[in-house]
């Protein structure tokens, strides 16, 4: 049994190799994730946002309301302060796209879009272009480039300082990046070499095996409890952390 | 639950410092070792990235820390101004 080629099948992303017309489709797991958890939230949250009087209508609008709220009261607000009113929307679908892309990954058959480190790089791109925005938007391109350069410095740290705060504020949106693909991506290595346990102690005697299948069983399945919550906290820091990069660049010191 | 004399915030950039750490002394050594291969200077290039890198991350944990302290004391301030403990 070639262990490290199940774990890589497991975890790695395969490209189908689509070609239409002479172009070849990067259609990928990882973009059909992708491309399911993005209708499922535009489809769902439309018909949320329609309003319908059925049980279930009044219960989901009910929830999304609560959840504005969390992200505008429990986030939002408290980094950004009133400034950040305007960018609740972005906050709001980074957190249910980054939820779901991770939910998405528990489904039998699917994969976790974020545990590629391209998503995960293009989300924290957004991030810093939004950070980057809001610098740009409230202090004006010379203000911005004064906050980098704490204020009280000696005029000769400004040299050395500036370019270690631009290359921090660069770092801080990587760190966004490889946090969301290194935690995404080792909960999943976690569960597989929890079910290859099984395998490899039945290889030694096919009695062991059914030995160990029940605790292999029983950790699996308190994985997979840990990675249901580490979805929704990956999520909540993903955000949070936006948030609180956004608000260090519109509340300088 | 009790969080000490720091915030929820504080938490999540503590958490945030070991990775940021990590993460800018890989990249400056990636740029060195780039320089290197450009220029031909090895191991020089990658020496001198694995210094700023250092110097970077101990730059990030020290403002961190320095914000934090401020925080605390501009919040316990104004506590006291309050009349609270």
């Amino acid at each position: 049994m070639d262990v490290v080629e199940i774990i890589s099948h497991h975890i790695l992303d395969h490209d189908w190799g689509v070609i239409l017309g002479g172009f070849r489709l990067p259609i990928t797991t990882h973009t059909v994730t992708l491309f399911a958890v993005s209708l499922v939230l535009l489809f769902g949250l439309h018909w949320i946002s329609l309003g319908r009087q059925s049980r279930t209508g009044r219960l989901l609008t009910t929830l999304t309301e609560e959840y504005v709220a969390f992200i505008r009261d429990g986030m939002v607000l408290p980094n950004m302060g009133e400034e950040g009113r305007r960018f609740l929307p972005y906050f709001c679908t980074l957190f249910l796209f980054v939820l779901f892309c991770a939910l998405a990954g528990l489904i039998p058959n699917m994969k976790t879009a974020t545990a590629n480190i391209s998503v995960t790089a293009a989300l924290a791109l957004c991030s810093g272009g939004l950070i980057l925005y809001c610098g740009l938007k409230f202090h004006g391109f010379v203000g911005f480039l004064k906050g980098f350069v704490p204020s009280g410095t000696p005029g000769w740290l400004v040299p050395l300082l500036f370019p270690l705060e631009v290359l921090s504020l660069v770092i801080k949106v990587c760190v966004l990046a490889i946090r969301l693909f290194a935690n995404m991506l080792s909960g999943h290595m976690v569960l597989i070499c929890l079910l290859l346990i099984i395998f490899i102690v039945g290889q030694m005697h096919i009695a062991a095996g059914a030995g160990a299948f029940l605790p292999a069983m029983a950790l699996e399945l308190f994985m997979t409890c840990l990675e249901l919550l580490v979805a929704f906290l990956q999520a909540y820091v993903f955000t949070l952390l936006t948030s609180i990069f956004a608000g260090s660049v519109i509340h300088t010191h | 639950m009790a969080l000490g004399p720091f915030s929820k915030q504080d938490h999540l950039q503590i958490t945030t410092l070991g990775l940021e750490f990590a993460v800018s002394e890989i990249l400056c050594v990636w740029a060195g070792f780039w320089a290197d291969k450009k220029l031909g200077s090895f191991p020089w290039g990658v020496v001198a990235g694995a210094a700023v890198g250092f110097a970077l991350g101990f730059y990030q944990i020290l403002r961190a820390a320095k914000q934090m302290a401020q925080d605390n004391a501009k919040l316990k301030k104004a506590e006291q101004k309050d009349g609270r403990r």
